[in-house]
């Protein structure tokens, strides 16, 4: 008993390590990344916080004196300023002075600290006021900081007197990096695009799957059902060759077809008809494109368990029907049609969810083109967080969108484990050591 | 496979050949086409080939400037494909002999995990993915996105080894524990030899589609250090400056040679699994 636990534990330990960082691990991250605001100007890991213009203009509407005063720049009599006066070449009493009776005065505005530096017993010229006044001027606008901290001891010294409240709204309109946001969502649900996008998921997939996965795939699985042996193997082999071409050489060959100096447009010019590029022409020609080279990859799996199906159908069912003078349609019609039922249960649910995530095809095909005509939820989700033309990532929203698909991924695979019923999949050991 | 002998002597067979043949017309077509256009040239507004050449073949010899070059990343691509295979077929034939014949705590559980995550569609976890290799310094180097790939095509392959051990009779099992052999040994001397087609099967399915592998590679390893072939084809169709369909099918063959002998030689071991529900 022992021995066998112990072995099986550590034999199993490997898998249970890589599906739990690799698969686990992402889907709850999808969820936690999906309740963030993240992006490529937040970044991934925290953020710093910086009082840009944009910040400033932002408080401007809650607490328009203190965005006033912290766009003006402020005067302070610190250390740093005063090495900068000493290396100005003036009369050294200057800084003596200021840092004997000075040091630390903060003064709001340039007026105020040159009439203080009039005012001193060397009584410095204007321009020399001018160049004085200079040194200390700290203005905060573009300054940065990395920490909530250092941006509050700062806004001390610099002698801005806010309340805690207030010192939080600046931290959090200054703030660089990823917050927690549930604003995701919400966009989701009210943006006009999601649903035209959502829509086209659904179009996709029903036209995919009812046209080619299930009928097509039939179709073939009974025609080479018809055939002999030779000449069934050569066409299922030609059909299985979709499926096993890698996915770029596959769309290629589908744009060679396509592309206005390609198949279509130089047959078509043979006609007389202008070249141009068949698949991105217009929306409803992207469609058609999209739908066939999905189809196409797609039938190859119905193709193999339709026809493992039809092969386990008895034949005498066959011979005694035609002995009843049963016509071809009406074999396929009540002999193998309601035989098939389970194999496009299993095909139908097996295909729905592969169809509603990948988005290989569409991608390397028309983009989501024209305009976004043949955008789906998975590719929207791709271009909203890993790839788009404007350059700015939005992860969160990505992770959003993406958290749907997860989320309808392990209710619908959850619903097939009970349906197939995998239960009686586990047998017990026979050895108990 | 095909049937031995006709199911039905009653209809002819040439109305559903000539039928499979207009169906599978466009199909042949753009194979054959793919292999004819890299060794001919073609005039334009024209379907029939006039000369032949090697010129796009260039890129074998030729690199060109802002692309990498094309043996750097064919060795990328081996070398991502045999790490996934060698990954998954060592993880996978060991989880796969515990869940078929081993008692361990959580067993059922484990097996019913499998088996949703084969059905899940992982393709959705690349955003988190990626955001977890950023994070973690994995990005664009070629150990995480083999773990990557390696550890989403795992259930399928734990199922499918599972189903193999389930076939091995347990008289061996129980044979080798009479004359004493622990059940370590027993596995690896009597057990795993039983399984030979099953790990062949795995072994070849993991690298076919390791070696096809798109998404995965854009996204956590476009740099050019580190591109698979997938990556530098679709790479080179994007580039709009330099289009060229005799060179882009030319990389695309030379891509798709090894699958297609793979695929020729073995393609008795494939069928199965393809028809068992792989995922695309």
């Amino acid at each position: 008993m022992k021995t066998s636990r112990m072995l099986g534990l550590v034999m199993i330990a490997p898998a249970a390590i890589m599906i739990l960082l690799f698969f686990l691990m992402p889907v709850v991250l999808t969820g936690v990344f999906s309740m963030t605001n993240m992006t490529t100007a937040t970044g991934i890991s925290g953020g710093a916080y910086q009082i840009a213009p944009h910040s400033l203009n932002d408080l401007k509407s809650a607490m328009p004196e203190i965005a006033e005063q912290m766009s003006q720049p402020r005067y302070t009599i610190d250390e740093v300023g005063l090495k900068a006066v000493e290396g100005l070449g003036l009369d050294p009493g200057i800084a003596t002075e200021l840092r004997a009776k000075h040091m630390g005065e903060v003064f709001p505005s340039r007026r105020e600290v040159e009439r203080m530096i009039k005012g001193l017993d060397q009584r410095p010229s204007t321009p020399d006021v001018k160049k004085i006044s200079e040194q200390f001027n700290r203005s905060v606008v573009n300054s940065r900081f990395s920490s909530k901290e250092e941006l509050f001891s700062v806004l001390d010294t610099l002698g801005f007197t806010l309340t805690d409240g207030q010192k939080n709204s600046v931290a959090d309109v200054t703030y660089t990096g990823w917050n927690w946001t549930t604003e995701n969502f919400s966009r989701i649900v009210s943006s006009p695009d999601m649903a035209r996008v959502l829509f086209n998921t659904l179009l996709y997939v029903a036209l995919v799957l009812v046209l080619f996965n299930t009928t097509y795939a039939m179709l073939l699985a009974i025609w080479t059902h018809y055939m002999p042996s030779a000449p069934a193997t050569i066409f299922r082999s030609i059909w299985l060759l979709p499926r096993i071409t890698p996915v770029v050489i596959y769309v290629l060959m589908w744009k060679w077809l396509a592309w206005d100096t390609g198949f279509i447009s130089v047959l078509m010019g043979k006609f007389g008809y202008e070249p141009k590029n068949y698949m991105l022409d217009n929306a409803y020609n992207a469609w058609v494109f999209v739908v066939l080279i999905n189809g196409f990859i797609g039938a190859s799996m119905g193709m193999l368990v339709f026809s493992s199906a039809l092969k386990a159908i008895p034949k005498s069912q066959f011979f005694a029907s035609e002995v009843d003078g049963a016509s071809r349609w009406q074999q396929i019609r009540y002999i193998i049609l309601p035989q098939m039922r389970w194999p496009i249960l299993f095909v139908t649910c097996y295909q729905t969810l592969s169809l509603l995530a990948s988005f290989n095809e569409i991608l390397l095909s028309t983009r989501g083109g024209p305009g976004k005509a043949t955008e789906v939820w998975s590719l929207a989700a791709y271009h909203t967080a890993l790839n788009n033309y404007a350059g700015n990532l939005e992860y969160g929203l990505g992770a959003a969108m993406a958290l749907v698909l997860v989320v309808i991924g392990i209710v619908l695979s959850l619903g097939y484990l009970r349906i197939f019923n995998y239960g009686t999949l586990v047998s017990r050991p026979l050895i108990e050591d | 496979m095909a049937e031995k002998s006709q199911p039905s002597a009653n209809y002819s067979t040439w109305p559903v050949i000539l039928a499979l043949t207009i169906v599978s017309a466009p199909l042949v077509l753009m194979y054959v086409y793919l292999f004819i256009d890299t060794i001919t040239d073609t005039a334009v507004g024209s379907l029939i080939p006039e000369s032949f050449t090697l010129r796009h073949w260039r890129f074998l010899w030729e690199t060109p400037a802002g692309k990498p070059n094309i043996w750097l990343v064919t060795l990328n691509t081996l070398i991502f494909a045999t790490s996934v295979t060698t990954v998954i077929v060592l993880v996978s034939s060991m989880a796969g002999y515990v869940l078929s014949r081993l008692n361990v705590p959580g067993r059922g559980f484990f097996l019913a995990g499998v088996m949703v995550l084969h059905a899940f569609p992982s393709v959705t976890l690349i955003i988190a993915i990626f955001i977890v290799l950023q994070m973690i310094g994995l990005y664009n180097s070629l150990i995480g996105v083999i773990l990557v790939k390696a550890a989403i095509d795992l259930p399928l392959g734990i199922w499918l080894m599972k189903g193999f051990y389930d076939t091995v009779p347990w008289e061996i099992e129980m044979a080798g524990v009479v004359d004493g052999a622990s059940r370590f040994r027993v596995w690896r001397s009597l057990v795993l030899p039983q399984v030979r087609p099953g790990i062949m099967a795995v072994g070849l399915f993991s690298f076919l589609t390791a070696w096809s592998e798109f998404i995965l590679p854009q996204v956590l390893a476009p740099g050019s250090k580190v591109q698979v072939l997938s990556v530098y084809l679709s790479a080179l169709i994007a580039d709009d400056n330099n289009f060229d369909f005799g060179t882009f099918k030319a990389v695309g063959v030379f891509y798709i040679i090894p699958v297609l002998i793979v695929y020729a030689l073995f393609h008795k071991y494939l069928m199965n699994i393809y028809g068992g529900g792989s995922k695309g």
